[in-house]
Formats: C-alpha cells, structure tokens, sequence
C-alpha cells in the first residue's frame, strides 16, 4: 500500500522496463500508461499535464506520478493513502541512483543495461510498495556497476576466458557480502581504502528572482547547497566550521550531519558517506531585516520594445553589475505561438576593452518552440551587450511573452560570501587533501 | 509442458543456449530470455529451461533466475515447487545477501504452494545475524500476512515483529514498522464489522513510542516516514507527552528529503492540537514556514505537492506564511498546476499589508499569453476584492484597466468578476457600469453576458437606457443559450417593477417571446410565473424579483471545517493533494457506499418532507421559498465561484437568479455533469461543500418535479463522490 510499482517509458510512450507488479493483475500497470499517455496527448502544452495522474478503472483506485528524464518519463504508480511526495522523492533517488551507476540515463544505456536496471529496482523497491535502499554507498555493495563488471572483466587473463569471469563475479558476491549492512553507520559502507585520501566541497548557491516592469526586484532568493565528495579511508570523523555561519539558514542537512552540534556551535560534525552527497542545503537570507529582505541581482537589463502589426523590434542591453566575470549567460525569449522567424544584430559597448566584440554571443530562433535565445559565454564587469532585432508574426497583434528568462553562472563566487574556517579530521590518522570550491548561477525572470 | 516447442525460432534458440554446456552462453541466454519478457513476448515456455540455472554461484545470475520466476509463478505455480530446494538451500547460504535474496523472492512468488515452505526459512531470518536478512524478513511478514494471515499468527511471527522494535538496527527498525503498519491496515480493513475482537495488531504504547522516538534520528528516509506514519497513529496520553512528540520530530524539518518533512509535518499537526503551551504552538509554527518555502525550490513535480499541502495548511494556520507572499510569485515559465496553486495561496495570503504587490502582481500575470492562467488571475482580482474591502476601489481600478485593453477574454471575465464586486458591495461602485456597457458587443460568452445582464437589471433605475441595452437581449432572445434567456427575463422585470412607464412594451415582448416561441421548460415556468404575478399583484412581484440579497463573502477555506480537520491528518498523503477525505477515493469501497446511501436517504427525507409543504402552498407562498432560497443559494453560489468557476451554474448562481431555484438546481447537476467529464484536471477539485449545500434546493426540485426525479438527484452526487 505504497509505490505499487515503477515503470520507465521511451519518448513514444512504450514501456520500457518495469517492475513486477507480481501482487496486481497484468492489466494494472498497462492501465497507468494509458492514462498517463492519454494525458500526455490532451495537454496542449508541456506543463499543463498534472504530476500526479489519478487513475480510477480499478476497484482499488490508485494515481500515477510521473517525471520526464532525458525524454523518457519515470513513471510511479501508487495506490492507497500515501504521500505522492514519497513517489517523487523515490523517482528522484532512483534515477540519481542511474545516472551513478550509467553516467547518463538515456534510453540507449538503460537498454544496454536493463538486467542492471532490474536488481536495481529490486533492492530499491520492495514489491509491498516500500522504498528499501537508496543510497548508493550500500547499493554499490549489492548490485555490481557497469564500469566495476568490465573492471572485473579487464583484470582476468585473457588466455582462459569464460571459466574465471564467472568466478570473479560468484567470490564477489561473499566478498562484498561481508561488508554489506553490517557497518554500525547505515550511509557509510565500512573498510573503504583510499591511498590517496581527500575529499571535496563544493558549495553552490542559486539565486531565484523576478524583476519587476519598472526594474525593481519583487523577489529574489538564494538556495544553497553544499555538495560534497569523499573518498577517505575507515571511519573518519569531521567537523566543518565556517567563519560566518549566520549566513546560513532554513538549513536542512544529510542524516549524518550531527544536529546537536549544529544547533550548538554552528559547526557541522559528521561522518560522511562514500562518494557523492549533498552535506546541507540552506538559504542565504541578507542580514538587514528590512521589509523585503532581497539580495541585490548581479545584472540589469534594459528593454526597449516596440510591438508593431504582425511582429515588433527590440533592443535589449545587458550591464554586469559585478566584478567578476559572468559565465554562460542566455537569455531567453518567448515570441509567441504564432511568430515566424527573427532576426538580430549584436553589439557590445565595453568601456576599457576595445576587442569585446560579436565574437562573445550568439542568439538563435528555434522556430519549434518560439524560443529566441541569446548567449553571452563571458560576460566581463563593466561592459554592456547589446541585442537588436525584430521578429515578424503569423497574426496582427502578436503576444509574446512579457518576461525574459536570464540564465548565468558565476565561477569562483558565492551571493552570501560563505567561507569555510577549517576541516579537521578526528578518528582517523592520515593525512587529508581537503578542497572547498564556491560557484553561483542564477534564473531570472525580467519583465517588461 | 506436454507439447514441446517448436525446434526451431527464438526460444528454441535460447533454449538451446540455457542448456549449453558454457556458463556465460547461458547467462547470455538468461539476459536474453529476460529482456524478451520485458517486451513482453511470452518466454514462459522455457520455464523448465531457466530452472536449471538457478543453482549458480553466480549472484548476478541467481537474482535474473529470479526475476523470471517472479514474473511467470504465477502462470505456472505447479513448477515452482521445483525451485523450493534451491530456496531453502539458499536461506541458509553463508553469504547473507543470498540468504536475503532467497527470503525476498519466497515471499513475492504468491504461490501457494511456496508459502508452506517459507515459515521455517523465515523463522531464521527472523532472527538473523544480518540485519540485512533481518529487516528483508520483516517485510516478508507482511507479504505472508496478505496470502496466509492464520500462518503469521500460527508461527508467531507478529510477536517476533513486535519484538523486533527494539532491534538495535535502526533500519531493521523501520522495516519493522512498515511491516506492522501494513498488517495492521489490513488487518482493520478486513474486518471492519468484527469490531469487539481486537484487530490492533500494532498498537502503539508509550514504551513503543520511546523507541520509535530514538529510531527516527538514525534510519534512512524510507524508514523515517514509515515511523513518522506510525507516530501519527499514536494516541498521546497527555499533552506533556503530546509536546514531547512534537520537541522531538521538530528536528525532522531539517532533512533534505521532502517526503520527510512533510511526515514530520503530518505528526506535528496532529499533536498539536493536544499541546496547551502557547509560547510551544507558537514556537512550532514558526519553525514549520522555513522548510515549506524551501521545498518551493524544489522540481515543479514535488512543488505542485507541496503547494496543495501548503494550501491545506493555511486554511487551518492562515498565520503560517504570513510574511512569504513573495515567495508564491508565479514565474513565467512555471507549470500551469504549478501557477494556479501559487495563485490560490496568494489570494489566501493577502492582507492589508501587502494587497498593492498581490494587485499588481495579478495585474501582470492578466496580461500573460495563457488564456486559462489569465482567467484565474482576473478572478483572483476579484475574491481580493472581496476579501479585503480597504483595498476593493484599487481592485475595481485594475479592473477598469483590463477592461480598457479590450482583449476580448480578459474583458468578459472582468465583466464577471465585477458582478461579484456589485453584489459584495452594493450601491458603490455604480461610476464602473457605463464602461461596462460600453463593451456589451464584445461578449460572447454566457457567463459574461449574464453577469452584465445582472447588472443592468440590478442598477436598472440608475442607468438611462436600460430598456434600450436589455432591449438588444430581447431581440436576440431566440438564439441566446438559456441562462442568459432566463437572466434576461429576470432583468426585464425588474426594469419594469422598477420603471413601468417606459419599459411596458419590452416586458411584453419578453414574456410574450419566452412562453410562446421558446423550447426550454424553465425559462416558460419562469415567465408564466412573473406573468402571473405581475399581473395578479405587483406588489408580490415586487417583493420576489426585487428582494434584498445579503452581499456575499467568501469564506477561507474550501472545505467543510470537519473535513479540514480529518484532512490536516492526512497532510503528506493522496487525500491532502486532492482536497478529498480519503474513503471517496481510496479502495474502502464499503465506507464510501455506505456515506453515499447515507446522505442520499437523507435527502429523500428532506425532499418528501418538502413535498407535502409545496403541495399546499398557493402563488403567494412562493415569496418564501424566493427569499428562502435567496439566503440559502448565498454559499452555495459563493463556494461555486471558487470551485466551479467555469461551469454555467455557477454564473447561474451567482448572478442570483436564486428566485427559481429549480432551474438553479437543474443546472448544477447540468454543470456537475461537465464537470464529470472534466474531471481528469484534479485540481479544480469539487468540494463536497457543494453537494452538502446544494441539498436544500433538491427539496425545491421534488416540489414539482415526477417522483423520478430524487433518484436522478441523488445519481450525480454519488458520481461525484465517486469520482475520485
């Protein structure tokens, strides 16, 4: 009476691997594609569908929950009272789960591996609905990834092929048996050996924010995230601490985070997993309490528009109003349904370089989703980009959208100027390369 | 398997290579049988083919064997029985993932035949070094209960379970629990009539409840909402243990996972009902905004969620998000389910202190390319409007400003929407009705048409040539769908109750139209019954057509307060995103039959009750029911235009036609059928609100309808029920 079940679907909607359902008739999960599917074909748009698909032909009625991954959907069927934010976080870890263990989740690669997929799924989800294990440090003991098999594979001698592969693969399931589940931490798999012992933080802070018409901010927020990355030996226990921990709040950690410790002395002491994993998650709030507390956006634009009969010009000027360097920026662009084709001139009017030139964007119409896109790879401080152009309409007043959507990335740079104090180790004995890396990018939406 | 497959073809093939005398050929072949049954082409014929390859030291091997022999055990269960050596050889394998493996598949096989073999595996597992083993053992408890409960009260297992509570394996704990929890759902739901004997298999107690507490810090999410689930079961004692309850989920709020802390939040809204400390309420609900808002962040899939819980929780704590309105901002690109719940908070959210950002806001968002989103927002205008009466003359302005850009939509729902400001505010805003008519060729839609017919009838002493503007409806009267006929008919009347010098040739003419050359049966009803009265006693019509209409409101929450209760214990589940106690959609057939007969004898009642009353009454004693029904169609029409904004009975209700409530009452059910089929979008989610008010107006309905009629009254609201 949880997740009934999961199924993977192709573009054209075609299952492609699925869960047993071993408990359900054969037509039930058929039942959830259908209707998933016929969703799909009513809605007019993308995003119009509703994540959460009730399903009711069956006496027991139950709902799909679905997710859209590299063009396949990730479909979880549930049934009974239970929280569709359960199927959404499964689907989530599920597919985080893949794309460890395949780097990329395409149809190309879960096919190749689809008898992979399948123990996955197995360990993952219990046929009575219940979510087993997730996390990867655990599942890498059970289930053997793609790139370890062909590790295994490399290493036997080619001079008797067949016989010993089977054996590597048998002595590995005792093997890592006898460490499996019996570590006294449940995220952390016990006797890891690193000879070369590090791990890394990477602290990533996004800012979310609409401008308003008259160019004042009417939001903006930023989410933080430290992500991190550890291959240390044994047990080791760490305590991480920063120089302006205030900074950080509405904080929501990983479990091996020590709370105590948090609410006490603002340092965050943990033993973590093996791998990848995100530390802490937290929003940067400015600390003057005024009305509207916004952090201030790192850009401005400027847009003239000019709407006309069956299509309008524009002129778009982008200002860094930072000192480093913006990377990636695109700015997007909604012409509306009907509009047929654009076309722009580039310009940039930097006050010290005289080389800033077109070579820096590029802009292009996709006239499948109406979408005008500019991107700027390096945007320097105190320089200006310029976009001009018009774009013509099939109908005579033309509604493109009344916002831009700005996209940027900023290396080297965190809004809430977070910095880490120090990293020690306790626990264990050797010798550690620690690295702590700031990166930001923001989304934008500015209207106009 | 007396005939044999063909020797040639596909599985003949495989089944060549399944009995090759090369191991990886037949884990080859495996792979390969596995991956046709995942196109789902029928390899169950090479079952005996893949038997043979289960006893393998091959882990990987062993799990896709058993992966086929889920898939096909059930079609060929007399086979299976070859497989239960191996499974009981591998339940006592030394290597626990093995062990574990064997356990898990016994347990999904579902074949009779297997289950007599898995108690005494199980009964090891049970008490396995491994806690893998173990807590894969727990969930098979249940499994077992599902097929053989009397086997799981036979062997003991149910003690062994509630003894393994106190496992020192905090993820051996949670199985534990989940495991319990689904025997006790089914235990219950089996056996809903056998209630003296005790169907509590999992009944929490205090000593439970401590282990359950020091559990929840050190499992794995999965774990942590199974045994959240299980706390919010529990009966606290008192209120001191009530706050111990809440103290220590509280910290539940700082998990990444959103599933988490939505459970913790579920647990937190049931116990504090029992917690008397203010400063501890208080305390608790300011810590439950943080993590709502920072679930905003998430994908729009798990937002959408979220925000329906979010709305739950507001109707019940309206101070929860009091400062957050910001953070609702619709994003252009955002989903629409995504917008139009953002939308819905930010209304619930308005205040005095920020209604200029919510208006221009809504302002903005009027002007979008979404036809459905900008309709929303337009309504949206107008509950600010009625909600907050300081700020009622700058919704009225923004208003007028969409109406100016003369988008044909964006006006007509303008032109409903200020029919609901009139009649919240009577007699204020009369300047706003010659820009109104002004676009009186612009509507199109019935809704839009009715809402200023309404209008032009309600002000009709106050605007010059109304008998010219309503004369422009009597003359296409013939083609007008036929809420707009009857409004119409309504506005005429009351032009003429109200200026009977120069309107006395478009009555005639209206009523002359609607009873001679029109085919809807309400709208004849309507004009023989003005007819007569008009010309039996003026007075009497007067009295009907022009009675006082107390102005409307809107009330805070959108479903009834008793199901908001019963709904804020099901936050974090199926029944909170839909707004839907749980029984009208989930399996509990009976209870939900049961509720429907319930209501539909009581209607019945009422309605004969009804019956007798209207058979003695004469012409006169209409003026009650007039009355009568105008106050009782006020929530009714209130709740219509949040829940069925865009069906013709809800305009029907509100541009208070509610003097035939007949007609009212037919189209409800005209509209809940619509509804029906638009059912698929859930979120304009019906309120049983309705259903419940509506029923004062069936007893109308029985007065002079054929006795037929209760039962094809009663057939849309068990639809409704049913349909989710």
């Amino acid at each position: 009476m949880a997740i009934d079940g999961l199924i993977i679907l192709d573009p054209t909607g075609r299952p492609i691997i699925q869960s047993s359902y071993t408990t359900y008739p054969a037509a039930y999960p058929l039942l959830h594609i259908e209707a998933l599917n016929n969703a799909l074909a009513k809605a007019p748009r993308e995003g119009s569908v509703d994540p959460v698909i009730y399903v009711g032909e069956l006496s027991c009625s139950s709902a799909c929950c679905h997710v859209e991954v590299g063009g396949m959907r990730f479909l979880a069927t549930i049934s009974g009272d239970v929280d569709p934010l359960i199927a959404f976080a499964f689907l989530d870890a599920f597919i985080e789960i893949l794309q460890d263990y395949f780097g990329v989740v395409s149809v190309a690669t879960l096919k190749d591996n689809f008898d992979i997929v399948y123990q996955l799924l197995e360990e993952t989800l219990d046929s009575s609905g219940h979510p087993l294990t997730t996390s990867p440090n655990l599942l890498s003991d059970i289930v053997l990834s793609p790139s370890l098999i062909s590790k295994l594979l490399a290493s036997v001698s080619p001079a008797t092929p067949g016989v010993p592969s089977v054996r590597q693969g048998g002595s590995f399931g005792s093997n890592g048996a006898s460490g499996a589940f019996t570590s006294p931490i449940p995220w952390r798999k016990a006797g890891v050996r690193h000879n070369h012992n590090e791990i890394l933080f990477d602290v990533v802070e996004e800012m979310r924010g609409i401008v308003g018409k008259n160019g004042t901010t009417l939001v903006s927020n930023v989410f933080g995230k430290i992500e991190s990355n550890s291959k240390l030996s044994g047990t080791p226990d760490l305590t991480l601490t920063f120089t302006n921990p205030n900074v950080m709040t509405d904080c929501a950690f990983h479990p091996c985070v020590r709370l105590q410790k948090w609410t006490r002395d603002n340092a965050l002491s943990f033993v973590p997993p093996e791998g990848r994993f995100i530390l802490a998650d937290y929003q940067y709030r400015p600390p003057q309490s005024a009305l509207v507390s916004n952090v201030p956006i790192p850009l401005s634009l400027k847009a003239n528009m000019d709407m006309g009969e069956f299509g309008g010009t524009f002129a778009l000027t982008l200002t860094s109003r930072l000192i480093k360097v913006m990377e990636n920026l695109e700015l997007k662009f909604y012409l509306g349904e009907d509009a047929t084709s654009a076309q722009c001139t580039l310009s940039s009017a930097g006050s010290s370089v005289g080389s800033v030139g077109s070579a820096d964007g590029s802009w292009s119409f996709n006239s499948r989703t109406k979408m005008l896109q500019w991107e700027i790879l390096n945007m320097r401080s105190s320089g200006s980009w310029i976009l001009r152009g018009s774009w013509t309409s099939k109908i005579k007043a033309p509604r493109p959208a009344h916002a831009f959507q700005i996209h940027f990335e900023i290396p080297s740079y965190s809004f809430s100027s977070l910095k880490v104090d120090q990293l020690r180790l306790s626990s264990e004995t050797y010798k550690m390369y620690k690295g702590v890396r700031m990166r930001s990018k923001g989304s934008i939406e500015w209207r106009w | 398997m007396s005939i044999r497959a063909p020797r040639k073809g596909e599985n003949y093939e495989l089944s060549v290579d399944l009995n090759s005398e090369y191991r990886d050929k037949r884990k080859d072949a495996i792979k390969r049988v596995i991956a046709s049954m995942t196109v789902g082409k029928d390899v169950s014929g090479l079952f005996p083919d893949v038997l043979k390859n289960m006893q393998t030291d091959d882990l990987e091997q062993k799990k896709l064997v058993y992966l086929y022999l889920m898939n096909y055990a059930k079609t060929q269960p007399e086979l299976v029985i070859l497989a239960v050596n191996t499974f009981v050889k591998d339940s006592e394998d030394p290597n626990p993932l093995v062990r574990a493996l064997a356990i898990r598949t016994m347990g999904c096989l579902r074949a009779e035949k297997i289950i007599d073999y898995l108690c005494d595996p199980l009964q090891r597992a049970l008490r396995d070094d491994n806690p893998y083993v173990r807590k894969t053992a727990a969930l098979c408890v249940a499994k077992l209960y599902d097929l053989k409960p009397e086997l799981v009260i036979e062997n003991g297992f149910l003690d062994q379970l509630r003894d393994m509570i106190s496992d020192s394996n905090p993820m051996v704990v949670a199985n534990t629990v989940a495991a319990l929890t689904d025997i006790h759902i089914s235990a219950t739901s089996n056996q809903p009539s056998d209630s003296t004997s005790d169907p509590a298999v999992f009944s929490i107690t205090s000593a439970i409840l401590n282990k359950l507490l020091i559990a929840l810090n050190e499992c794995s999410e999965w774990g942590r909402v199974a045994i959240l689930n299980a706390l919010a079961r529990y009966d606290a004692t008192d209120d001191k243990e009530s706050e111990h309850i809440c103290e220590r989920v509280v910290p539940q709020f700082q998990h990444v996972n959103g599933s988490v802390v939505l459970a913790a939040m579920k647990v937190i809204m049931i116990h504090i009902r029992n917690v008397r400390r203010d400063d501890l309420v208080k305390q608790l609900i300011r810590k439950m905004a943080p993590p709502l808002v920072t679930l905003l962040s998430s994908p729009p899939e798990v937002q959408w969620v979220a925000l329906r819980n979010i709305n739950l929780l507001l109707q019940k704590r309206s101070d929860l998000l009091s400062n957050e309105m910001r953070v609702f901002f619709c994003k252009y690109n955002d989903p629409l389910y995504v917008k139009i719940e953002k939308l819905d908070i930010m209304v619930r959210l308005a205040s005095d202190s920020n209604v200029d950002a919510l208006l221009s806001e809504l302002k903005e968002y009027s002007s979008e390319v979404d036809v459905d989103f900008v309709r929303k927002s337009i309504k949206a205008i107008g509950q600010t409007a009625i909600l907050i009466e300081s700020a009622a003359e700058r919704c009225v302005n923004v208003l007028l400003e969409l109406i100016n850009t003369r988008v044909s939509y964006v006006v007509q729902e303008a032109v409903v929407v200020m029919k609901d400001i009139f009649r919240k505010y009577p007699l204020t805003y009369e300047g706003v009705i010659p820009t109104l008519c002004a676009n009186l060729e612009e509507l199109d839609e019935p809704e839009a048409k009715t809402s200023l017919i309404w209008i032009i009838g309600e002000y009709a002493d106050k605007i010059d040539n109304a008998d010219e503007l309503l004369g422009i409806f009597v003359d296409s009267f013939i083609e007008e769908s036929y809420q707009v006929q009857l409004q119409t008919l309504t506005a005429v009347v009351k032009l003429f109750l109200k200026k009977p010098d120069s309107s006395q040739g478009v009555v005639q003419r209206v009523l002359n139209t609607a009873t001679k050359d029109c085919d809807s049966p309400d709208v004849r009803d309507r004009a023989y019954i003005y007819w007569r009265l008009l010309s039996t006693d003026p007075g009497a019509a007067k009295a009907v057509v022009l009675a006082h209409r107390p102005p409307i409101s809107i009330p805070r929450t959108t479903v009834s307060p008793a199901l908001l209760e019963e709904l804020l214990g099901e936050i974090s589940s199926l029944a909170s995103v839909y707004h839907k106690p749980a029984q009208t959609f989930v399996g509990h057939g009976r209870v939900g039959a049961d509720s429907v007969q319930r209501k539909g004898s009581e209607i019945s009642d009422a309605q004969k009750a009804l019956q007798t009353v209207a058979a003695g009454q004469q012409a006169e004693n209409l003026l009650d029911f007039g009355d009568d029904s105008a106050q009782d169609g006020q929530p009714s029409g209130l709740a219509a235009t949040q829940i069925l904004p865009s069906t013709p009975a809800a305009a029907n209700f509100l541009s208070g036609t509610s003097a035939n409530p007949l007609d009212d009452l037919v189209s409800i059910f005209g509209g809940m059928e619509t509804m029906d089929t638009a059912a698929g979008s859930l979120s304009t989610a019906l309120s049983p609100t309705v259903t419940s008010q509506s029923s004062p107006f069936e007893g109308f309905g029985g007065s002079s309808a054929p006795p037929s009629q209760p039962a094809q009254n009663a057939q849309p609201q068990e639809d409704l029920l049913g349909l989710f």
